[in-house]
């Protein structure tokens, strides 16, 4: 069961991964700001973010999701559905 | 005879950043050596030679430096401040110039760490794919060209204690054989709880509890006419270098004679023109081999002994990268004569024995 709360901390926590990552202030980053063209992040990173998330939440996210992965909100959605599916 | 002189070099210390501090710190023959945090550095060594302070991102800038491990930073940073050194025409061809850069086992404690997160972790993939590139031991020469734009050959090189001179042989031979047509060239070494362990355990002898230091050394070889043309100081030729390999720790002595026998015989010099020479005071069962083979051939009133082992600990893979940069830095002082000789030799308890011979800048040349 995922409480707004919790949702809300995840989230908050997720892009702090993110942003330590990609090098970038969390102020730079929105809800849809895109990783690739507004935070110069490579496949290096989408890979990096993917594992991170992986370990963090002790979920299996397949590589076919990078794709899906473009900004925080897409982000926080591939990792409540991960977490609701455990 | 080699066509390269060294003109720029750069020094990452336990005297500190930059070629600066570590040729006063050598000149004074002021220890570096001091206790060790314990809390960030446990392991069965309570003293140590570490670079002060060191974080590669109040060097080379945050952005990118992260996931870079020690032995890395200390690499870029070093080569970086050689770049910064040499001026902007170093850069300028960056297709031509090559990086021969020395390490042990790349970083150990990466490797390690990365391999216990796979052992430990939920699952085996549950690793840091940022951290992987640290496990390889191409890591530091690669990226400090990455970094740097570099883009000429980049070759790693492993040796023990020779590896500054086999990095600087084959450097030689990579210029020779027309592969760049100049290049740099060094050696670097981390401080590790993983590496205190490794050496604890490997070492022989009542060698055990020396202290271990880190560093790193980078010089920077080309012809005196392209040092000349960029308005960079020849600081010293390299005349030539000479290697043996010996079966049993009682060998060593004469592999290493005959490695300096060859090198004044290539060279065409005689003994009594040799003013310094730098051992690489290796311990254990072969602590003393190379005072007893350079004195077989310089003869006991001969050259200044430059050991560097007092001040900086023993810097394994840096080692004979540091002996050079020493010698670099006494061959700087004035009463350096032109045209003096200077030898840095090295023994490793793998049974490899060699040296570099030197010759300080002529007046012509500087």
């Amino acid at each position: 069961m995922t409480t707004a709360a919790t949702s809300a901390e995840r989230r908050a926590q997720i892009k702090g991964i993110i942003c330590d990552i990609l090098e970038i202030e969390p102020s730079d980053m929105t809800g849809t700001s895109r990783f690739k063209e507004d935070h110069e992040a490579d496949s290096m990173g989408a890979i990096e973010i993917l594992s991170n998330l992986e370990r963090t939440y002790g979920i299996d996210l397949d590589q076919s999701v990078l794709p899906r992965m473009v900004n925080l909100d897409a982000v926080v959605t591939v990792v409540d559905e991960a977490v609701a599916a455990k | 005879m080699s066509a390269l002189v060294f003109s720029t070099w750069s020094a990452v210390s336990p005297y500190g950043v930059g070629s600066e501090p570590f040729r006063t710190g050598i000149q004074a023959g002021r220890s570096a050596i001091g206790a060790l945090d314990r809390a960030a550095f446990p392991g069965p060594f309570t003293e140590g030679a570490l670079v002060p302070d060191f974080n590669a991102a109040d060097h080379i800038g945050r952005k990118g430096t992260r996931t870079m491990d020690r032995v890395t930073g200390i690499a870029v940073t070093a080569v970086g401040l050689l770049l910064a050194d040499g001026g902007p025409e170093l850069t300028s061809r960056p297709e031509e110039t090559g990086l021969v850069l020395g390490t042990g086992s790349g970083s150990v404690q990466s490797i390690m760490d990365f391999t216990r997160d796979s052992l430990v972790g939920e699952r085996p993939y549950h690793v840091d794919p940022a951290r992987f590139p640290n496990t390889v031991m191409n890591r530091a020469a690669g990226q400090s060209a990455i970094w740097h734009g570099i883009k000429g050959p980049n070759t790693t090189i492993a040796g023990g204690r020779l590896t500054g001179l086999t990095a600087l042989s084959y450097a030689a031979r990579l210029h020779r054989g027309g592969h760049c047509a100049r290049v740099l060239c060094g050696a670097a070494e981390e401080y590790s709880e993983q590496r205190a362990w490794l050496e604890w355990h490997g070492r022989d002898g009542d060698d055990r509890t020396s202290p271990l230091g880190e560093g790193g050394a980078v010089f920077l070889l080309e012809t005196a006419e392209d040092a000349r043309a960029a308005g960079r100081r020849v600081r010293a030729r390299l005349l030539t270098t000479r290697f043996r390999a010996f079966a049993e720790p009682s060998d060593a002595r004469a592999a290493l004679a005959e490695c300096v026998r060859d090198a004044l015989k290539q060279a065409g010099a005689r003994a009594g023109e040799v003013r310094v020479v730098a051992p690489a005071e290796t311990g254990g069962h072969l602590a003393g081999t190379e005072e007893a083979a350079i004195g077989d051939v310089l003869g006991s009133a001969g050259p200044r002994l430059l050991g560097s082992r007092a001040l900086l600990g023993d810097t394994s893979a840096a080692t004979a990268g540091l002996q050079l940069a020493a010698v670099l830095s006494l061959l700087d002082d004035e009463e350096t004569p032109p045209g003096a000789l200077a030898l840095v030799t090295a023994v490793d308890r793998d049974g490899t024995a060699g040296c570099a011979l030197l010759a300080a800048a002529t007046n012509e040349e500087s």
